[in-house]
C-alpha cells in the first residue's frame, strides 16, 4: 500500500509542456529569433480586430480611416437604408457633435495602443535576450522610432493621453500634458535617429522616417502645444534625403509592393496571401455590383459594401485635366462583360453622382444607393479578393514638398516654395501657379492627399475644421475648437480611473 | 457486483451467528426463496415474527435453514419484494413478488468509485433507465435524456442531424467555461457521450448537488451524469436482439414568405414600379428541402454466467436532414467481456467501444443559407437558360441552392473508448479497483468549394483537416465495505487517479484548381498558396487527483456521507496548482421512525436530505493560458532586403500566474416521498453560488496589450426548485398506467463581475451580425445583478401611422427580459393492456424571451422589390419602414412541445418458433409544439453568451418524423 502511494505521488507531475508555442522568457537569444520578434512592430501597424469589443482597428478602412476621414471635408458616410448607420456614429463624426462612446474613438485608440505595446513588448524581449547594450541600443531604435509614430497618432488626435514604455507595468497610468507627451516624441525620435537606417528601406523605421515624423510634428506644433515651429518642420524636411516625386502620381498607388519606389517613404506592405488582413477599403466603399465593371470572368465577383464617399463638391473641386480626380469614381458604370449599365439589387442603374442628399437616408435606400462619388484612388485588380494587396502609404515624399511650400508661406516667404506646389501640380497635369496663398496649399493638401486620411490634420491647421461644410453646422465643439482632439473613449475612461477625460467633454 | 459481494458476505457472518443462537427443542427448518419467475433471491431476510433476533438469509441459490419453535410464524422479506408472512412448515419454499415502489428504493445508482442503494443516497440523484429514454430518433446519445430530469435542460437548437444538443443542469455555473455536466462512463470520466451507442446504456445516475458531484472535484460543477452500459453481468443470460427502424420526416414549420403569385400580386396593388419580375416561380425554402428518410439498425448478444460472459453490439444508423445533402451516417460497435480468477476474488472487465461518423451540415455548419432563400425574389428561377446559378449579387443575397450544392464539406469523425478494469476482493468487503481506459478521437474535414461558387475568385479551394485527441486515465481506488451489530452500516473509500489529455491537428489546403475534377484529393494541383494553408498545432492537459469518500448509515434512518478531493491541473497559474473540494450530506428516513407508524399505512417512504459541497470547473481555462507566451501567427512581414515575407513573433495573451478553476459552492435540501404505495416522488431546493467566475474582463489599454485578460472574478448564483413525480395510476390485469412528471424552477444572476482589479461593468453580447445596418449593435448585456442572456434595449409602445416605431428614447438601454426559461417541465405517460403498449412523452420551457431578429428584418416596408417578404407582412396594414431593434420584437418564446407518440404491438406466441420477444412499433417524432411564438421554432439556442435566445434568420427547422420499428429477441 505504501509503495503504491510512493508510485502514485510520483505520477502528480502537472508541467507544462508547450509544443506549438514558445514562452517569452525563453526566446529571443538567436539574430533569427530577434528578427522574428522585432518585425511583429511591422505586423502591429496593419491593425487589429479586437474579438473580445468586437471593434476593428484598421488604418486601412475601419474604423481608423473612417475616423480621419469622416471629421474632414473631403469624405462622408452616409447611410443608406439600413445600411451604414450603425447606431449613428458616423452622423456624429460628420457633424462634429460626438459621445465618448463613440466606438470610432475607441477603435483609434485601441490601434495606438496596442501598437505601443507591441513596440514595448518587442524592448522588453531584447532587454531580456542578453544582448550586449551596445547592441541593445541598435536593436530597439526601430520599435522606439515607431513608438513615436504611434503616439505622435495619439498627440495628434486625443493630444493628453498617458506615456507608458515598461512591458511589465500593470499598474494604470495616468495622462501625460499635451507638452509632455510632445517632448517625449521629440525627444525619442532624435536619440534613436543615429541607429536608423540612412537608406532607403522599405516599410521600415529609417531616418527619413523619423525625419518625416518630425516635420508632421513641427508643422502641426501649434495645434499641439500652441507654439509654431515652421523653421524646425523645414530643417527636418531638408534631411530626408532618398526621395523624390515619381514622374505618374498613380505609380504610388498601383497593387505591387514597390520596395524601388522613389516617393514613398512610409508603407504598410499588403499581400492576403501572406496572412495580412484589414485591407478592404476599396470593398468598402463601391457598390455590390461594381465588380461587374472589372471583371468578367470573375463570375461573382468580390464582396462590396456600398459605404464612404466623397463629400458633395469635393469632386468638382478638380480641374478636368487633374489627374488626381480619377480618385473618385463617379458616373455610369458599365459592365466588362457587354457594355451594358450595370443595374444594382434595388433595380437603379449604377450611376454615382457627386450630390448626395444627406448624411441620413435611412428612408430612401433606393434613391441614396448611388449617390457619392467613391474612393477609387488605389488600383482595383480584377482577379483580387475583397481584402486588397496594394500598400497602404503612409508617407510620400509629395508631402514634404506641401510641408515646405506651406512654411515657407507661414514664414512669409511664399516664393520660396512656389516651384514645390508646381512640380506637385505638374505632376498633376495643371498648369503652374505664379503665386502661391494659403488658399491654394490648402486646395493642393487636399487634391495631392485625397483619401490618405490627412485631411483632418490639413483642415485642422487651416482652421475650416471648426467652420461649417456638407451636412455639418458648427458644433457646440467646433464654437470652442475642443473638437480638434477628440474625447477619451468612455469604455477606456471606465477601465482605467487613473485617466480624467479631456476638460472640454 | 459490488452489491452482491456485500451481501454474500453479511449474510454468511449472520448465517453463522443465528446457527449459535438457536435451541435444540426446535425444529430445523429449510427452504427456498424465490421471485415469479422463478429465479432464487439472495439475502432475503427470514426471521421468526415473536422473536426477531432469531433470523437468517438466503444463500446464493436462494436457500436457507433455520431453528424455530414448532408453529411459529415466519417473516421472509427484501427489499424490493413485498414481505410475507407464513406459519413454519417443512420445506418452506416462498414466493416473493415485486414491489414496484419498493423496488424503487432497491434501485443502485451510480455515485461514482461506487454505488449505492437509492434508500441510502444523500445526494441529489436522479436517475432514468432505459425503458424511460427518448423514444424516436436519436442522433446524439443526450437526446435520450430531454425532458427526464427535472433540472437537466437539454436543448436540441436546431434539426440539423449533424448537431447534438445542449445540456445545462440547474443553470450554468460560468461565463466562459463549459456547462456541460461531466460525462462519466462505467466509471470513467470525461468520455464523450457519443463514444456510447444510446442502445447499449442502460441508466443513467444524474448526480446534481454539489455533495454528490464533489467527487469529482474541478470538473464537477455542472454536475455529473454517471452512464452504465450494458456490460455482460453475473446473471446467466444467452441472447440475441434486433432492432431497428425506418423514418419519413419533413419540416414541421417554415417561413411563409410570399410566393411568385402573391409577389406579383403584391406589386400590382401597391404600384412598385421598379419591381422586376424575372417571370420563374421559385419557393426558395422549398428548393433546399427535401423529405429526409432515415433508418437504423442494432444488432446485439450477449452470453454470461455467474463467473464470466461477453457482449457485442454494433449499430448503423443513417439520418438524413431536411436540408438537401445534409445527413449523418453512424458506425458504432461495442465489445466487452468479464472473467472472474483467482477463487472469485478477481473480476476483470476488457472492452471497446468504436464509432464512426460521416456527415455533411448544409453550407459548412453556418445555416445562412435560410437566411439567403428568404431574401430571394420568388420570381427569380434558381438556374438560367444555361444551367448556371442565379446571382442576384448583394449582401446576403446569395444564390441558397448553388451555396447549398457547392459548398462541399463532408466531415468524418472516429472515437474509441478501451478499457481495462480489475476489481481484487482483498479480504472480505475490501476492494481493490483500477480502471484503465484510453479514448481516442480523430476528426476530419474534406472541404470543397468549387470555381465556380459564388465569391470564389481564385478558382476552386480544397482543403483537408485532421484534429485528433487521445485521453490517458488511470483510476484507482480503495472501498471497504462493513456493518457492525446489524445496524451500523460503512463505507470508505480512497483513490488516486491521473489523466493526460493530448491533442494535435494539422490541415493544408490550396486554391487556384484549373479543374474541379479532384476536389481536395489532390491538393498539390492548386496553383496558389496562402500563408495560413498550411498549419499543424498540438496541446496538452494533465490532472492529477487524490479522492476519498465515508458513507455511514445507521438502521437505515439515519445516512451521513463526506467527500474529499484534491485536483492538481497543469492548467492553473503557477500560483495556484492545487484545489480542494469538500463535500457533506445528511440523511434522515423520517417514515422509518417509530413516531411515524400512524402514518404507515399511507406513507411508505419520507426522507430529507440534506448537503453541502464544493465543486469546481477548470474547464473554461484552457491550456496554457495563464503563461506568457508568443506566437508565430497573425500576418507575416515583408522585408524588403530580401523582397520576401517573413514569420513574425508576438505575445499571445496578456498572462496571468493567478488563473484557477471556478469554485461552486452548493446548498441543496431534498424530500424523497412514496405515498400509497402508487406514487412517488422527490422535491429538491438548492442554492449555488459559482465564486472566481472565469471571463475575459476589459483590461485598460495602455498598460496591457491586449483588451482582455482571463481572470477569476466575479460570483453567480443559480437557485431553484425541483419537482420529480412517479405515479402507477393503475393496475390491473392486463393493464398498466403510469405517468411522471419532471418539473424545474431556476433563476440566474450573475451577482458580480468586478473586483479591485477588475472591474466589468457590463459587456455587450447578442451582436446582430448579417443584419442591415445593425452588424454593429448589440443587444445584450453580460453584466452584474443580470442573468446571462439579458436582453437591453430601447421600449417601443408601438408603430404609427407613418410606419415608424414610437420609441421615446432609442438611447435608452432597460432590462427587456431573458433569454434564459423561468422553468422547465417533462411529462410522460405509458399504458400497458395486453400485448399492446401505447406511450405519449413531452416537454416544455417557460419564460424565456427570444428576440425574433428574423422578423425585425423580414418586416420591413424597405424590402421590396430587392428582397421578398413574408406572407403575414403583406397582409399587415402599418408597416415599419426600417429595421429597428426593440422590444417590439422580443417574444414570449414559452413552448410545450408534444415529442414522441408511441404505439407498439408485441406479437404474442412467439416463443413456441423460438423467437423471445417480437415488438412492432410506429412513433411519432415531434408531434406538435404549443407556442405564441411567431417563428419557426422557440426551442432556440439558449446556452452561451454569443446568440443565446435570437433567431437571427438561421434557423433550421425541426423534423416531424413518422417511426416504424421493430424490436426482436432470440
Amino acid at each position: 500500500m505504501m509503495g503504491a502511494l510512493m508510485t502514485l505521488s510520483a505520477c502528480t507531475d502537472l508541467d507544462e509542456r508547450i509544443y506549438d508555442k514558445v514562452p517569452m522568457d525563453q526566446y529571443g537569444s538567436t539574430d533569427s529569433e530577434i528578427q522574428t520578434i522585432t518585425a511583429a512592430i511591422y505586423a502591429s501597424l496593419r491593425g487589429l480586430s479586437d474579438n473580445t469589443t468586437g471593434i476593428a482597428s484598421y488604418p486601412t478602412c475601419e474604423f481608423v480611416f473612417f475616423l480621419d476621414e469622416a471629421v474632414s471635408d473631403e469624405a462622408c458616410i452616409p447611410a443608406r437604408g439600413d445600411n451604414w448607420y450603425d447606431n449613428g456614429v458616423y452622423f456624429e463624426a460628420q457633424r462634429h457633435d460626438w459621445d465618448p462612446s463613440n466606438k470610432l474613438f475607441e477603435s483609434y485608440w485601441k490601434y495606438c495602443y496596442n501598437g505601443i505595446t507591441s513596440c514595448n513588448s518587442v524592448i522588453y524581449q531584447i532587454e531580456k535576450s542578453g544582448q550586449s547594450a551596445e547592441d541593445m541600443v541598435k536593436i530597439s531604435a526601430e520599435p522606439r522610432g515607431l513608438r513615436a509614430y504611434y503616439y505622435w497618432l495619439l498627440l495628434n488626435t486625443f493630444g493628453d493621453v498617458p506615456v507608458v514604455t515598461d512591458f511589465e507595468q500593470t499598474e494604470l497610468p495616468a495622462k501625460s500634458d499635451r507638452k509632455e507627451v510632445y517632448a517625449f516624441i521629440e525627444s525619442e525620435i532624435n536619440e534613436v535617429m543615429p541607429y536608423l537606417s540612412e537608406n532607403k528601406t522599405y516599410g521600415r523605421f529609417t531616418q527619413d522616417v523619423a525625419n518625416t515624423l518630425l516635420a508632421r510634428l513641427y508643422i502641426n506644433s501649434e495645434t499641439y502645444i500652441g507654439e509654431v515651429k515652421w523653421q524646425a518642420c523645414l530643417d527636418a524636411c531638408d534631411k530626408v534625403k532618398n526621395y523624390s516625386l515619381e514622374p505618374n502620381y498613380k505609380t504610388n498607388f498601383t497593387d505591387a509592393t514597390q520596395p524601388g519606389s522613389n516617393e514613398i517613404i512610409f508603407a504598410i506592405p499588403y499581400d492576403h496571401k501572406q496572412g495580412t488582413a484589414g485591407n478592404y477599403l476599396n470593398s468598402m466603399s463601391v457598390n455590390a455590383q461594381q465588380w461587374k465593371a472589372f471583371s468578367v470572368t470573375q463570375y461573382g465577383g468580390n464582396w462590396s459594401a456600398n459605404g464612404i464617399c466623397a463629400q458633395p463638391g469635393v469632386y468638382s473641386s478638380f480641374e478636368e485635366s487633374d489627374v488626381r480626380r480619377e480618385c473618385l469614381l463617379i458616373g455610369e458604370q458599365r459592365s466588362k462583360a457587354d457594355g451594358s449599365i450595370i443595374m444594382t439589387t434595388e433595380g437603379n442603374q449604377l450611376i454615382y453622382t457627386e450630390e448626395v442628399t444627406s448624411i441620413d437616408n435611412r428612408k430612401d435606400l433606393k434613391g441614396s444607393e448611388c449617390q457619392g462619388a467613391r474612393l477609387f484612388k488605389y488600383e482595383f485588380r480584377d482577379d483580387e479578393e475583397w481584402e486588397r494587396d496594394y500598400d497602404w502609404v503612409l508617407m510620400r515624399y509629395a508631402e514634404i514638398l506641401m510641408m515646405k511650400a506651406e512654411c515657407y508661406a507661414r514664414l512669409g516667404t511664399p516664393d520660396a516654395g512656389l516651384e514645390m506646389v508646381n512640380q506637385i501640380r505638374r505632376r498633376a497635369g495643371l498648369k503652374d501657379l505664379t503665386a502661391v496663398t494659403m488658399e491654394d496649399l490648402d486646395t493642393e493638401w487636399l487634391h495631392e492627399f485625397i483619401f490618405e486620411g490627412q485631411r483632418r490634420t490639413v483642415n485642422i491647421r487651416f482652421g475650416t475644421y471648426f467652420g461649417e461644410w456638407w451636412e455639418k453646422p458648427v458644433s457646440r465643439y467646433d464654437a470652442n475648437k475642443a473638437s480638434r482632439f477628440f474625447p477619451i473613449p468612455a469604455n477606456i475612461l471606465t477601465l482605467n480611473p487613473n485617466l480624467v477625460q479631456n476638460s472640454d467633454y | 457486483m459490488i452489491n452482491n459481494q456485500i451481501r454474500k458476505t453479511a449474510f454468511s457472518v449472520l448465517f453463522m451467528l443465528s446457527m449459535l443462537i438457536t435451541s435444540a427443542q426446535n425444529i430445523s427448518l429449510t427452504g427456498t426463496v424465490r421471485d415469479v419467475e422463478g429465479e432464487p433471491i439472495i439475502g432475503a431476510s427470514i426471521v421468526e415474527k415473536e422473536n426477531p433476533a432469531n433470523g437468517t438469509m438466503t444463500d446464493i441459490d436462494g436457500k436457507f435453514t433455520l431453528q424455530v419453535p414448532q408453529g411459529a410464524i415466519i417473516k421472509i422479506s427484501y427489499i424490493g419484494y413485498d414481505s410475507k408472512e407464513m406459519p413454519a412448515k417443512n420445506p418452506m419454499d416462498v414466493v416473493l413478488e415485486e414491489n414496484s415502489v419498493m423496488l424503487q428504493e432497491a434501485v443502485v445508482v451510480g455515485i461514482g468509485y461506487g454505488t449505492m442503494r437509492k434508500s441510502d443516497l444523500t445526494g441529489a440523484i436522479t436517475s432514468v433507465s432505459a425503458k424511460d429514454f427518448k423514444q424516436g430518433i436519436v442522433t446524439s446519445t443526450e437526446q435520450l435524456l430531454q425532458g427526464k430530469i427535472a433540472g437537466l435542460a437539454v436543448t436540441q437548437s436546431s434539426g440539423d442531424p449533424t448537431t447534438g444538443s445542449a445540456l445545462r443542469l440547474r443553470g450554468g455555473t460560468s461565463l466562459s467555461a463549459s456547462n456541460s455536466p461531466l460525462i462519466v462512463v462505467d466509471g470513467i470520466p470525461g468520455v464523450d457521450i457519443n463514444t456510447v451507442q444510446p442502445s447499449e446504456i442502460i441508466s443513467m445516475d444524474v448526480l446534481k448537488d454539489a455533495s454528490a458531484a464533489a467527487i469529482y472535484g474541478s470538473r464537477g460543477a455542472n454536475g455529473v451524469i454517471i452512464v452504465t452500459t450494458n456490460r455482460a453481468t453475473e446473471t446467466e443470460v444467452s441472447k440475441m436482439s434486433y432492432s431497428g427502424w425506418v423514418s419519413v420526416g419533413k419540416a414541421a414549420k417554415n417561413i411563409d414568405m410570399l410566393s411568385a403569385n402573391q409577389w406579383r400580386d403584391y406589386v400590382r396593388k401597391n404600384e412598385i414600379l421598379d419591381a422586376i419580375d424575372y417571370g420563374a416561380d421559385t419557393d426558395w425554402i422549398k428548393e433546399l428541402e427535401q423529405t429526409a428518410v432515415s433508418h437504423s439498425h442494432n444488432f446485439s448478444m450477449s452470453n454470461s454466467r455467474k463467473y464470466n460472459g461477453y457482449r457485442a453490439a454494433a449499430t448503423y444508423q443513417a439520418n438524413e436532414g431536411i436540408v438537401k445533402h445534409n445527413y449523418m451516417n453512424r458506425l458504432a460497435g461495442s465489445l466487452s467481456a468479464y472473467q472472474y480468477g483467482f477463487n472469485n476474488h478477481l473480476k476483470v472487465d476488457l472492452g471497446l467501444n468504436y464509432t464512426y461518423d460521416k456527415y455533411r451540415a448544409p453550407d459548412y455548419g453556418f445555416y445562412g443559407i435560410f437566411n439567403y432563400a428568404i431574401n430571394q425574389n420568388p420570381t427569380v428561377p434558381v438556374k438560367d437558360e444555361q444551367g448556371r446559378y442565379t446571382r442576384m449579387g448583394g449582401t446576403n443575397m446569395q444564390n441558397p441552392v448553388e451555396y447549398n450544392d457547392n459548398y462541399f464539406s463532408e466531415q468524418t469523425r472516429h472515437r474509441m473508448l478501451a478499457f481495462g478494469k480489475a476489481d481484487l476482493e482483498i479480504i472480505t468487503g475490501l476492494h481493490a479497483v483500477a480502471n484503465l481506459s484510453y479514448e481516442y478521437g480523430s476528426w476530419q474535414n474534406r472541404y470543397y468549394q468549387p470555381s465556380y461558387a459564388a465569391g470564389n475568385s481564385v478558382g476552386g479551394t480544397g482543403r483537408r483537416q485532421l484534429a485528433d485527441n487521445s485521453n490517458y486515465q488511470i483510476e484507482t481506488y480503495m472501498s471497504y465495505d462493513k456493518t457492525f451489530a446489524k445496524v451500523h452500516k460503512f463505507n470508505a473509500m480512497a483513490g488516486y487517479s491521473y489523466s493526460k489529455y493530448v491533442y494535435e491537428g494539422f490541415g493544408a489546403a490550396r486554391s487556384g484548381f484549373d479543374t474541379d475534377s479532384f476536389l481536395f484529393n489532390n491538393l498539390g494541383a492548386g496553383n496558389d498558396y496562402r500563408k495560413d494553408d498550411v498549419y499543424s498545432n498540438k496541446g496538452e492537459a494533465r490532472l492529477a487527483s487524490f479522492y476519498g469518500r465515508v458513507n455511514y448509515s445507521y438502521d437505515g434512518k439515519y445516512m451521513l456521507t463526506a467527500t474529499m478531493r484534491a485536483d492538481g491541473s497543469s492548467r492553473f497559474g503557477k500560483n495556484h496548482k492545487w484545489g480542494y473540494f469538500p463535500s457533506a450530506a445528511l440523511g434522515w428516513r423520517i417514515s422509518e421512525e417509530s413516531f411515524m407508524s400512524d402514518t404507515r399505512s399511507w406513507l411508505d417512504n419520507l426522507k430529507l436530505r440534506f448537503g453541502y459541497g464544493v465543486t469546481g470547473n477548470q474547464d473554461g481555462i484552457g491550456e496554457y493560458k495563464s503563461l506568457a507566451l508568443l506566437g508565430a501567427g497573425g500576418g507575416g512581414y515583408y522585408d524588403a532586403l530580401t523582397d520576401s515575407w517573413k514569420a513574425t513573433y508576438s505575445p499571445s495573451q496578456n498572462a496571468n500566474p493567478d488563473l484557477k478553476w471556478e469554485s461552486t459552492a452548493q446548498y441543496n435540501l431534498g424530500i424523497d416521498f412514496t405515498v400509497i404505495n402508487r406514487i412517488r416522488g422527490t422535491v429538491d431546493v438548492y442554492y449555488k453560488k459559482t465564486s472566481d467566475l472565469l471571463w475575459n474582463y476589459p483590461v485598460s489599454q495602455p498598460p496591457y496589450l491586449y483588451s482582455s485578460m482571463l481572470a477569476n472574478v466575479g460570483d453567480l448564483v443559480n437557485k431553484g426548485v425541483e419537482l420529480t413525480l412517479n405515479a402507477t395510476i393503475l393496475t390491473a390485469k392486463d393493464f398498466d398506467w403510469s405517468a411522471d412528471l419532471t418539473f424545474a424552477y431556476n433563476h440566474q444572476e450573475i451577482t458580480s463581475l468586478s473586483n479591485d482589479t477588475f472591474q466589468d461593468l457590463g459587456t455587450p453580447a447578442g451582436q446582430l451580425h448579417g443584419i442591415d445596418g445593425l452588424s454593429n449593435a448589440y443587444t445584450q448585456m453580460v453584466k452584474a445583478g443580470y442573468p446571462t442572456g439579458a436582453f437591453f434595449g430601447p421600449r417601443c409602445s408601438g408603430i404609427d401611422a407613418n410606419g415608424e416605431y414610437i420609441i421615446e428614447n432609442p438611447d435608452e438601454q432597460v432590462y427587456l427580459g431573458s433569454a434564459q426559461p423561468k422553468f422547465n417541465l417533462g411529462i410522460s405517460t405509458t399504458v400497458t393492456w395486453k400485448w399492446f403498449d401505447f406511450s405519449v412523452a413531452g416537454y416544455g420551457m417557460f419564460g424565456q424571451k427570444i428576440l425574433n431578429a428574423t422578423n425585425m428584418q423580414l418586416f420591413t416596408d424597405t424590402r421590396m422589390p430587392g428582397k421578398n417578404i413574408p406572407d403575414k407582412f403583406a397582409e399587415q396594414g402599418i408597416k415599419p419602414d426600417k429595421i429597428t431593434y426593440s422590444d417590439y420584437w422580443l417574444e414570449d418564446g414559452s413552448f410545450f412541445r408534444l415529442q414522441t407518440i408511441t404505439l407498439g404491438y408485441t406479437i404474442p406466441g412467439t416463443k413456441k418458433i423460438g423467437i423471445d420477444n417480437l415488438r412492432v412499433y410506429g412513433t411519432v417524432d415531434n408531434v406538435f409544439t404549443l407556442t405564441k411564438y411567431s417563428g419557426v421554432d422557440p426551442e432556440i439556442n439558449t446556452s452561451g453568451l454569443d446568440n443565446p435566445g435570437i433567431d437571427l434568420c438561421n434557423v433550421y427547422p425541426k423534423t416531424r418524423s413518422f417511426i416504424f420499428g421493430l424490436n426482436v429477441s432470440f
